[in-house]
């Protein structure tokens, strides 16, 4: 009779055959003791291993982070990613500009009548799309050029100056634009002020109490209104953007609240105005029975059951977050926005 | 189960599984937490198909760029210092304390003594990977998971046992 091998028996022991392979282990164990005892020696053989392992276990004195704060790092991160990732294409299109206007000028040098269209399809020949991009023919200046690059200058004619405007576009919109089902159902077609609301929002969980007119923008229709001045955490797409119709503030600029949605499914909120009209929002969203939202002066921040406020001078920055994100993070969230508000 | 629930599970079940599995490598507990957040800020970002395999092998890998900066550090540190480190002044009161450091030491010195084959699959079993899972990250066919195993076990048992003896010998 032949004997079960031993590694069959450890793959036995580790729960790793199959039904049918099983049944024949121990149907040949049942009527052989040689088998048997050498199954016994492996199963204390089995436990003497993990035992001596387990003995290699670090003593912690952590806490794991919680599951929230980590997803909030990981989309911290992905946001820093398409920061570099912008600076990249900068320096694509900027080391594009220095070669094309090199080789321009080198190529002019050799043959003074080549257009310069020809010596930059030289260039570009051997280049990817971003580079592509950064080209731009004389009368088809859209944007304010932002790098000064290098100029060729043949007799009676400039041309190859590079500008980022297209890549600005596209660098823009891949940030908080995803495919977001909830970001579609706003058309950017749609013309501003179109969705006039009276009290209620849209929001699931942001109910504004505090009354005023609202306008609820879709992201396109937002950054048109406000360019830069959106704020918002990089990396997130957002879901919805509201704009108090008035403002008290002499600035002129309205509170605004931008939701974004983390990966976990909840919502974050951004809101941003005078300080007068962010209070008075903040102390409306207080649960009853809550402390009122404390005043705040001016270059101070608070913080409260997931809510953080930063104010500076008459303005006032806040996120607003499920009360499960630690307050390390919301921490560093406004402080990040606050950065790239100023 | 959504996608990120099943990921917040796998968080909430494996993340100390993955920090014994990286200190087993590393050997510094707040590095093996460091590196566990590591794999699991990847494993948030990735979203990969098969998550469990994904994050010992996530795990595999930093322990492995670790190792290999460790070794750059020391040999920088011996370039810069001439001077010998001090030797840790600790004193253990506790005689339990003093063996149990000793039994990990022997333990440790045994794990080192396995092929890295051997004791990776091992630490992988231990971490509470299945056979195909294993075999998927050592490159090993199924079949052979259960003989290299089988392997390992009895000559980490052996190399413990060598090494108490020689302890044992000298104390006495």
């Amino acid at each position: 009779m032949r004997h079960i091998p031993e590694e069959e028996l450890h793959s036995y022991l580790d729960q790793a055959l199959s039904r049918s392979q099983c049944v024949e282990i121990e149907s040949h164990l049942a009527r052989c003791a040689w088998c048997r005892a050498s199954r016994d020696g492996i199963a204390a053989l089995r436990d003497r291993t993990t035992a001596l392992l387990s003995t290699l276990t670090p003593v912690r004195h952590r806490i794991p982070p919680s599951w929230e704060s980590l997803s909030l790092r990981a989309a911290a991160r992905s946001s820093r990613h398409v920061r570099l990732g912008r600076a990249g294409l900068w320096a694509a299109s900027i080391a594009a500009a220095v070669a094309l206007g090199w080789a321009g000028q080198a190529l002019l040098h050799r043959a003074p009548l080549a257009l310069p269209q020809q010596a930059a399809q030289a260039v570009l020949n051997d280049s990817g799309p971003v580079q592509q991009l950064a080209l731009q023919r004389p009368g088809e200046h859209t944007g304010t050029p932002e790098a000064p690059g290098p100029v060729i200058t043949p007799p009676g004619r400039r041309a190859g100056t590079v500008t980022a405007a297209k890549q600005r576009v596209v660098e823009e919109r891949s940030a908080p634009m995803d495919s977001d089902s909830s970001v579609s159902a706003y058309s950017p077609s749609e013309p501003v002020g179109s969705r006039l609301s009276a009290g209620g929002l849209p929001s699931r969980d942001f109910g504004l109490s505090g009354g005023g007119m609202w306008r609820t923008l879709s992201w396109d229709n937002a950054q048109r209104e406000r360019g830069e001045s959106v704020p918002r955490i990089r990396g997130l797409p957002v879901v919805e953007v509201q704009v108090a119709a008035a403002s008290r503030d002499s600035s002129g600029q309205p509170t605004m609240i931008v939701a974004q949605q983390l990966r976990s499914g909840q919502l974050i909120h951004t809101i941003e105005g005078p300080a007068t009209d962010v209070t008075r929002l903040l102390a409306s969203q207080r649960p009853e029975g809550a402390s009122p939202w404390p005043t705040m002066d001016s270059d101070s921040t608070a913080v409260s059951d997931g809510t953080m406020a930063m104010r500076h001078g008459d303005r006032m920055l806040a996120i607003q977050a499920s009360p499960s994100v630690p307050a390390d993070s919301l921490r560093a969230m406004i402080r990040r926005l606050n950065a790239a508000n100023r | 189960m959504s996608r990120v629930d099943e990921l917040e599970r796998l968080y909430q079940t494996s993340y100390t599984a993955v920090v014994r599995f990286l200190y087993r490598k590393v050997w510094d507990a707040d590095r093996a937490e460091d590196l566990a957040q590591e794999v699991f800020l990847r494993l948030f970002q990735h979203k990969p198909e098969k998550p469990r395999a994904w994050i010992f092998a996530v795990a595999a890998n930093l322990a492995r760029d670790e190792a290999r900066s460790a070794i750059r550090r020391r040999k920088h540190l011996t370039l810069l210092s001439t001077d010998p480190t001090p030797a840790p002044s600790r004193v253990q009161a506790a005689d339990e304390a003093v063996e149990h450091d000793e039994q990990m030491e022997a333990v440790q010195q045994a794990l080192a003594a396995l092929t890295p084959r051997d004791r990776e699959v091992l630490l992988l079993w231990d971490a509470g990977l299945s056979y195909p899972e294993i075999a998927a990250q050592t490159g090993l066919a199924v079949g052979a998971v259960g003989t290299t195993l089988a392997r390992a076990r009895k000559r980490l048992v052996e190399a413990y046992d060598t090494q108490h003896a020689q302890d044992h010998a000298a104390h006495s």
